[in-house]
């Protein structure tokens, strides 16, 4: 009964570590915000607002930055939107002119890179050693076997609760 | 001679000559076992306190009286500046801020070395020595490197006053919380260094360290939660959680804490998880250290760093010194720090908190990585980037949700194991409401996978949490005969702990909720309008009335220029708002919004005016924020559950009749 309780708690674990990691991955890299394509040219200029940082001020959005650059800036991408331009064009003109830090969502290439190798590593790092921590514990307990042991009192009481249940 | 200057660098000298005695007096009341030397040493802490306690009151009065000549005071404040403004203005600067931060170490370190340390006589002389050692090294720099006593090269007029950006209420109650939710983090950090110098790490000095842990997470909880709320109120963005290099240094130390209070319930039961727990604790002191760095140092741009000083240095000597010397009093202990007990099984409570402590210590992991990439990055790549929320959204949010999920399955599964029949006819029925919760949610029309993973991870939270109450209370009035309210109650009595904890957990799910919501359903939309004409958002319209100033004549304010707005939804007028902007007299250039919200329980409306030109045509901003307000309501029920947990504890008889020999008080 304790191997078998043993194995479904692993696969329980087992499956819940590659959900997570599914729904990690997914997010992970599902692409940047992209402007509403066509329709409403206001909205598009919000969403590439919403992507862009102010050059002057430290981590504030463009679209809510107050500062003149930043009406020069939204001036520009009414004009270019006017123009035809596509937003992943106008984002690429302002990243070229002011630099990436103008960008909000950082870009997931070159040397930046390396922050989602720390992710990575990171994760991998607290699952390999939490792992290896959680097998020795485990481990002990069976070169060691110890009786399941009797539930706390509160866990027999909350068992008898729910034994009541219709 | 500044009479008032020399006093307050005096008293500051002297709290540093006090600390250092401490050490002085506990090394030499460990070693000729002097009972005395223990207790002068114990006395020095005090007296650290009483004396930093004065130098508080000095720069108090500085500020109050207007003297100009001291520099920090002529930086900070100005004469039209209310009182309340004044005081807060005292922690506003770098000095101020890092005299207030060390007051505030002082205080913990004097009610722990007056509570605990008489309690904890094992590891008394190494606790005060680490005490003193702490508040040295604060001292120390408050002494020479940023002293708020430093006398001004002249005499000006007035002052600079406070940054136009502080001038709010909120300055008055957040940073006090969130400096003191910081430092507190060094009395938990001294308790575990003590046991570790002394040689006896089994469950005592975690029973000690408990409380202190608890009112650690609530000071800091409360500190991040009144941050949120005045980046909301005030600086006119839509949002409350900015991802911001300081805002991260906030919230790291929080992560050990919490996975601590959670951890530390293992080793009391049974025996296990000394080494992360000290870990933890540890790791929880040196992120606030490397907070405290990170804003003081202007190594990473914020918009709450202090400007770049000679101080940065120093502290990033302190946070190394942190690390190493906890690190190597790790090592030095190894052979102790085995687990009493075994893992009897994976699907027990004990898994749960340890690798639910695991996700809280990649977050914090992931969000350390993100705060300095951007260092590194002009370091080493000579590129100057910004690491943004959408990255934290995405590397985060899936963590966050699985942290929910595991609080949810934590809550079910039992201490020590369950059998499977036991553990699904524990989950079915929180199963059976996240499920049909889930449906209900995607019929309303949530879609977004993010958003139903969150929100049904959080319903389950709440409903194994109500389950638990349900069935406590049931179990009371059964037993007792007690209406439903009465045997609701009796169960915080029975145990505050338990049941204070799921009030936290509750506070957490309705949080989730409202910050999925309002992040993943937030409606923005901007307007240009000349007086009397209307636009929309989301289902109201605003009807921009017209444009007006006012000359407050205090706080440095030169004048207020607020539009008023009228709201309604269909024929009924539901608000009248007064978004505006605010320009200070000393600061012109920069401007601070003065945000308008009409709030109700589904939603915020959230203006504020962009800018507007000679013919009074003015650009809005409007934000429909989907279940903010819960937010603040999820915070409360939070903050209420762990004050209810750190009450004193009543504890029921038969748990101590029942509880397993050497499982809980086994020091």
């Amino acid at each position: 009964m304790g191997a078998v309780r043993a194995r479904a708690a692993i696969a329980g674990f087992v499956a819940l570590a590659i959900v997570g990691a599914i729904a990690f991955v997914l997010f992970a890299t599902r692409g940047g915000p992209s402007a509403p394509a066509g329709g409403d040219r206001e909205a598009q200029a919000l969403a590439i607002e919403r992507q862009l940082l102010c050059p002057q001020c430290t981590n504030e959005r463009l679209d809510v930055c107050t500062l003149a650059i930043c009406t020069d800036m939204k001036g520009v991408i009414r004009e270019r939107l006017e123009a035809g331009a596509p937003p992943d064009d106008i984002v690429l003109y302002f990243r070229n002119r002011y630099g990436e830090r103008v960008l909000r969502e950082i870009p997931r290439e070159g040397f930046n890179l390396l922050l989602f190798g720390w992710v990575g590593g990171s994760l991998a790092l607290v699952a390999l050693a939490g792992g290896g921590f959680l097998y020795r514990l485990r481990r002990a307990s069976r070169v060691r076997p110890a009786p399941a042991g009797p539930p706390s009192p509160d866990d027999r009481w909350l068992d008898a609760q729910i034994e009541r249940e219709p | 001679m500044n009479l008032l200057a020399t006093l307050g660098a005096s008293a500051v000298l002297t709290a540093l000559a006090s600390a250092l005695f401490a050490i002085g007096a506990s090394v030499y009341a460990l070693r000729a076992r002097s009972a005395r030397a223990q207790h002068a040493a114990r006395r020095a802490i005090l007296a650290v306190a009483a004396l930093l306690t004065g130098a508080i009151a000095l720069l108090g009065v500085a500020l109050l009286t207007n003297d100009f000549s001291l520099a920090h005071v002529a930086a900070v404040s100005s004469r039209e500046m209310e009182p309340r403004f004044k005081w807060a203005s005292l922690y506003s600067g770098q000095p101020g801020s890092l005299l207030f931060w060390t007051w505030a170490m002082a205080l913990f370190m004097a009610a722990f070395v007056h509570i605990t340390v008489p309690r904890v006589p094992w590891c008394a002389p190494h606790a005060v020595a680490t005490a003193g050692a702490v508040l040295g090294a604060f001292l120390f720099a408050l002494a020479f490197f940023a002293s708020p006593f430093a006398v001004s090269p002249y005499l000006p007029e007035d002052g600079v006053g406070l940054n136009p950006l502080l001038v709010d209420p909120g300055m008055l109650i957040h940073p006090p919380f969130l400096l003191s939710g910081l430092v507190s983090t060094s009395v938990p950090f001294t308790l575990g260094a003590a046991a570790l110098l002394a040689g006896r790490v089994d469950g005592a000095w975690i029973r000690h360290a408990r409380g202190w842990a608890l009112l650690s997470f609530l000071v800091l909880s409360v500190g991040n939660m009144l941050g949120g709320w005045w980046a909301y109120t005030v600086l006119g963005w839509g949002g409350y959680w900015g991802w911001d290099p300081v805002e991260n240094s906030a919230i790291l130390p929080l992560l050990p804490m919490i996975a601590f209070l959670h951890t530390l319930q293992v080793q009391e039961r049974r025996g296990m998880l000394k080494l992360w727990n000290l870990v933890l604790v540890l790791a929880a002191f040196a992120l606030a250290v490397f907070g405290t760095f990170n804003v003081r140092s202007g190594l990473v741009s914020s918009v709450h760093s202090f400007a770049q000083s000679e101080i940065g240095p120093y502290f990033l000597v302190l946070v190394g010194l942190t690390v190493i010397a906890s690190l190597g009093l790790i090592v030095w202990r190894l052979p102790d720090l085995r687990a009493e007990a075994e893992l009897d099984s994976l699907a027990s409570r004990e898994t749960g908190m340890l690798v639910n402590s695991y996700v809280m210590i990649t977050i914090a992991l992931v969000v350390l990585g993100g705060t300095l990439f951007p260092v590194f990055s002009e370091l080493f790549n000579d590129t100057r980037i910004t690491v943004g929320p959408p990255f934290y959204d995405d590397v985060v949010g899936p963590l966050l949700i699985a942290m929910l999920v595991l609080m949810a399955i934590g809550v079910v599964v039992p201490w020590r194991g369950a059998a499977p029949r036991t553990l699904v006819r524990r989950l079915r029925a929180p199963a059976a409401i996240v499920a049909a919760a889930t449906v209900a949610l995607a019929w309303l029309g949530v879609r977004d996978g993010f958003a139903l993973a969150g929100a049904g991870a959080a319903i389950g939270v709440a409903s194994v949490c109500v389950r638990e109450y349900a069935l406590g209370a049931r179990g009371l009035r059964r037993a007792t005969g007690r209406p439903w309210p009465a045997a609701f109650a009796a169960l915080f009595a029975r145990d505050q702990r338990r049941y204070g904890g799921y009030l936290v957990h509750i506070g957490v799910a309705i949080m989730a909720i409202a910050v999925i919501s309002s992040n993943i359903y937030q409606d923005q939309t901007r307007a240009v309008v000349a007086p009397g004409e209307s636009f929309r958002a989301g289902a109201y319209t605003l009807t921009y009335n017209r444009l007006y100033a006012e000359r407050p004549n205090r706080n440095g304010i030169d004048v207020e220029v607020r539009a008023e707005i009228t709201v309604s939804r269909g024929d009924e007028v539901v608000a009248t708002l007064a978004p505006g902007r605010r320009t200070f007299t000393n600061f012109p250039g920069q401007p601070v919004a003065i945000v308008a919200i009409d709030g109700s329980f589904a939603r915020d409306l959230y203006v504020f005016i962009q800018g507007w030109d000679e013919s009074l045509t003015a650009e809005f901003q409007a934000f429909v924020n989907p279940l903010v307000r819960w937010l603040w309501i999820g915070g409360a029920v939070y903050v209420l559950g762990t004050v209810i947990a750190l009450a004193p504890r009543r504890e029921p008889a038969r748990e101590r009749a029942a509880s397993p020999a050497g499982a809980t008080e086994r020091a």
